[in-house]
């Protein structure tokens, strides 16, 4: 009989300890801030800094069989103009005659001026040039327009990918993202991409695997989460879906690399 | 030629729609062969979600539930409550059903999700006939109530046979299941 009490006692206060835990448990906001802070303190610099720097210097040294650096890359608003560029992406490009977005360009500009063949180039050296050339675009807003006929074509396919729902989950990019967002998957808050003007912060340094993501990266996340094959990297499929995201993010600064959970 | 007028506009746009479904085929496929296969099979439900962004015309909604309702199979003992442990192991590994990704059901798992509603005390609405084959049903698949909702047809796309639906309706059902324990 007493012990029975006592084991109520030590019960309720278990329950209380767990009460005020669960209350005391930042929200993940909050939680991306403590870590952001936590980062700085511990190192003095952003993970997302430090890709963007080995992107400069792979941005400037001269590389691949006809040794060249990518300072001669047009990225939309010249050739080696890169800064406010990224805020203007994807768009079309005449040269290859197709929507490019960040990465894609970064590519082209590595096999056409560097000559490397596009099967060499590894995904890294594209993750942190695209940190790189993002970065110059940093306090200046979204500015991604369809005027070509390509990009209005491109768009409506991403919409259209965009309300898919597909996979053994019956997912769509929207039902998460749209419908949903703003509520959690299990403590993570889904993003609201259109509202939330989500692709002017990538690409963006991941803190809970450590990396850095470009928004294909992201994409192809997604897609995996779904149970669905992620598509290619470099594709019109992923292009579409970036160009969708990114109209949706005009008038918002850029804030590259962005630091996300 | 009210007809005609009508019959042009149709013919126009049935002309229009098709160039868009090629070119959203050929944007699909650039992304893999794999990529291409999972979003080219999809299903009718699936093609028809997709095409009204989620939200049905109000004269297409009954013929959809009916094909989605006939996509239901049942336990072959037509024993649709099952055994609540079996149901709580399907209902939390996230590689099974993972439904605390959406759903709060035990009040013990802290980290569960709010996109669905809460299932916590689901057993108040009791074991009825109709309840359970609502419950039964819904987790079977999900469009069989609610056309185009967020729930995945965990049912129809084999990723829970019947027997193990109906474990899940026990988890949540039977009285002795921590869901329904207070």
């Amino acid at each position: 009989m007493r012990s029975s009490r006592v084991w109520l006692v030590i019960a309720a206060l278990v329950g209380a300890t767990l009460l005020a835990l669960a209350q005391q448990a930042p929200s993940p906001e909050e939680e991306v801030a403590r870590q952001k802070k936590l980062i700085l303190e511990q190192s003095g610099i952003l993970p997302g800094e430090l890709y963007a720097a080995q992107g400069e210097d792979l941005f400037k040294k001269k590389r691949g069989p006809n040794n060249v650096s990518l300072e001669g890359c047009d990225f939309g608003l010249g050739a080696g103009k890169t800064e406010g560029a990224y805020a203007e992406l994807p768009r079309y490009f005449a040269d290859t005659n197709r929507v490019e977005d960040l990465d894609t360009r970064i590519v082209t500009c590595m096999v056409s001026l560097q000559g490397f063949k596009a099967a060499d180039i590894k995904r890294s050296d594209v993750v942190a040039i695209a940190a790189y050339v993002a970065s110059k675009s940093n306090g200046r807003p979204v500015k991604v327009r369809l005027d070509d006929v390509k990009e209005v074509a491109v768009y409506a396919m991403g919409k259209q990918l965009w309300y898919t729902r597909a996979g053994a989950q019956d997912f769509s990019c929207a039902v998460c993202h749209e419908t949903n967002g703003g509520k959690r998957i299990r403590l993570q808050r889904l993003a609201l991409v259109q509202a939330d003007k989500v692709a002017s912060h990538w690409p963006a340094y991941r803190f809970s695997n450590d990396q850095l993501w470009t928004m294909e990266d992201r994409i192809r996340g997604c897609y995996k989460q779904t149970r669905v094959t992620e598509p290619n990297y470099y594709s019109d499929a992923i292009i579409a879906l970036s160009l969708y995201m990114s109209v949706a993010a005009n008038g918002a600064d850029v804030d590259a690399p962005g630091f996300v959970r | 030629m009210r007809k005609i007028t009508l019959f042009l506009l149709l013919l126009g746009l049935a002309l229009a729609a098709s160039p868009m479904q090629d070119r959203l085929e050929q944007t699909i496929k650039s992304g893999g062969e794999k990529f291409a296969k999972d979003l080219l099979t999809r299903d009718e439900g699936q093609a028809i979600c997709s095409q009204y962004r989620d939200k049905l015309p109000a004269v297409q909604v009954q013929g959809f539930l009916d094909k989605q309702r006939a996509l239901i199979k049942y336990p072959a003992d037509n024993k649709l409550i099952g055994d609540w442990k079996e149901g709580e192991k399907i209902f939390t590994a996230a590689a099974r059903g993972n439904c605390y990704a959406c759903h709060t059901a035990d009040p013990k798992e802290a980290a569960a999700g709010n996109v669905g509603p809460s299932l916590t005390g689901y057993g108040a609405r009791g074991n009825s006939d109709p309840i359970v084959k609502y419950t039964y049903e819904k987790i079977y698949n999900a469009w069989a109530y609610s056309p185009c909702s967020t729930m995945y047809r965990a049912g129809v796309h084999g990723i829970l046979k019947p027997e193990e639906v109906a474990n899940v309706v026990a988890f949540l059902i039977d009285p002795a299941s921590p869901v329904n324990k207070k």
